[in-house]
């Protein structure tokens, strides 16, 4: 915007000098001394209002400071502080009047450190329904039901458009479809329509140039865009393909991972026959590479236990492995416990000639048992791909998680909060 | 966690299952790798296991 010489008048109040930056479209202005609210509209300066602030509001982007939001430049030339009392509560906002002289008035809105950039709309918004929610539909959008006050000018600085008054109260509804939010405004029988959209605080210190930082931000505003609403879509849209490449994978390792039956045979065991207690099997070989191998126990064991001891050894250098498995099978009228069968899972084996020490051990005075042996080299471990499900689900699941909190937390200071029977709209 | 993040996460989880796999790793606990006489092979009874003794009754309803 061009530098352009402001309009000087007096004030009639205290004779102080008082600038006028809307020009013809300035009717009320408030001077900076006394803070009395002038009547611009005629040449004739006439006090509108005097009113004593118990404290003077210094406005945190002052008066006559310019800046740029999307295309146009902006000067602020206004500053009202407007209150809401309901009950025991009471809150506060500030609002910015902005001045373009081609693109006329803008708002931009504070609270607890939120903003929001408001323009008046010509067009009026359509009621309808939405999930059951009252809600306004507005040029293709549909905006919730989510509060409404009466608001009350508590404080007034700059010049306005209007004939402004301390004391000036107006029946306020908002409506919200993140990051917009749309309010309506009713004074005697007149509605105003105006269109806000969220800018966070560095946003604005951004376009204003403003020194030092934005006020602190508290709490979660009506429309605020949610940080975690565009991450939860995409987070289960690559949950989807990753679950996609978890089923190339098994599918691969079901290939390169066969699980050939490299050895396998049958056995009995009986307590006190000498030639069972431990003995060796044939030697067989374990090709390929650094692989695993699964041993599979199945015995005819009834409402009884075996207990085995095996050693994996390698028949040319001597490297053992040694694991050991339980396998007990207990059953009655009320049903049954345990297995017949086990099996475990010897990780990293390398290839060569190998042969299993087997050991068995039972309760004394138990009768024999029969027991098949079978090694399977190369097996796919379908539960590592079980885990990385699950893992794999952590993050969109949190992503939906904290998105469902954020919106919980929008909602609880709704008019129409969900719980509103418990804890209240706030505001 | 945003979706690259979560990407790399992701691709990083398959590519170590992928390992894990290919190299035949396993959740079951092998205590012992020690390097045997081959004497073993002709008297079994000679090894003794790192779990044998067990005697305790587990069982049962």
């Amino acid at each position: 915007m061009a530098a352009v010489q402001a309009k000087s008048i007096s004030c009639p109040n205290c004779g102080g000098p008082v600038q006028l930056r809307g020009f013809a479209h300035t009717l009320s202005v408030v001077c900076p001394q006394c803070l009395t609210v002038l009547d611009a509209s005629t040449p004739q300066v006439q006090i509108l209002q005097t009113f004593q602030a118990k404290q003077r509001v210094n406005p945190t982007i002052p008066l006559g400071s310019r800046g740029k939001i999307g295309d146009t430049q902006y000067e602020v030339i206004g500053f009202q502080v407007r209150g809401v009392s309901q009950g025991d509560e009471a809150y506060s906002w500030n609002e910015y009047l902005l001045f373009n002289p081609y693109k006329g008035f803008r708002y931009l809105t504070e609270y607890n450190g939120h903003w929001n950039f408001v323009h008046v709309e010509s067009a009026l918004p359509e009621k309808s329904r939405s999930g059951g929610k009252v809600s306004m539909h507005y040029e293709g959008m549909t905006y919730l039901a989510f509060d409404a006050m009466t608001a009350d000018t508590v404080y007034v600085l700059g010049e306005f458009p209007w004939r402004v008054r301390v004391g000036d109260s107006a029946s306020c509804e908002d409506f919200i479809a993140p990051p917009f939010m749309l309010s309506s405004e009713s004074t005697s029988g007149e509605t105003t329509w105006s269109r806000a959209e969220y800018m966070t605080g560095s946003q604005v210190w951004q376009a204003f140039r403003l020194p030092g930082s934005p006020p602190p931000v508290y709490g979660i505003f009506a429309n605020q865009p949610s940080p975690y609403g565009g991450n939860v879509g995409s987070s289960w849209r690559t949950w989807l393909w990753l679950n996609v490449a978890l089923a190339g994978l098994i599918f691969l390792f079901m290939f390169l991972s066969p699980g050939r039956v490299a050895f396998s045979d049958h056995y009995a065991y009986s307590q006190g026959v000498k030639s069972d207690s431990a003995f060796v099997t044939p030697t067989f070989a374990l090709d390929g590479r650094n692989s695993n191998v699964e041993l599979s126990i199945h015995t005819d064991l009834d409402n009884n236990w075996a207990y085995f001891n095996f050693a994996l050894i390698n028949d040319q250098t001597g490297q053992t492995f040694d694991f050991a498995r339980e396998v007990s099978y207990y059953h009655d009228s009320d049903g049954s416990d345990g297995s017949r069968n086990n099996n475990v899972i010897i990780p990293s084996v390398p290839s060569g000639q190998y042969y299993l020490r087997v050991e068995p051990e039972m309760e004394p005075g138990s009768p024999y048992v029969r027991y098949e042996l079978e090694l399977r080299r190369n097996v796919p471990n379908y539960g590592f791909f079980g885990v990385a499900a699950l893992l794999l689900l952590i993050p969109p699941v949190l992503s939906t998680f904290r998105k469902h909190s954020f919106e919980a937390a929008r909602w609880r200071e709704s008019d129409y909060a969900p719980t509103s029977s418990s804890d209240g709209g706030d505001d | 966690m945003n979706a690259p993040v979560f990407l790399i996460y992701g691709v990083l989880l398959l590519g170590l299952t992928g390992v894990a796999e290919y190299k035949g790793w396993s959740w079951n606990r092998i205590n012992q790798q020690r390097v045997l006489p081959k004497s073993i092979r002709d008297n079994p009874g000679a090894y003794r296991s790192s779990y044998g003794g067990y005697s305790r009754y587990i069982g049962g309803k």
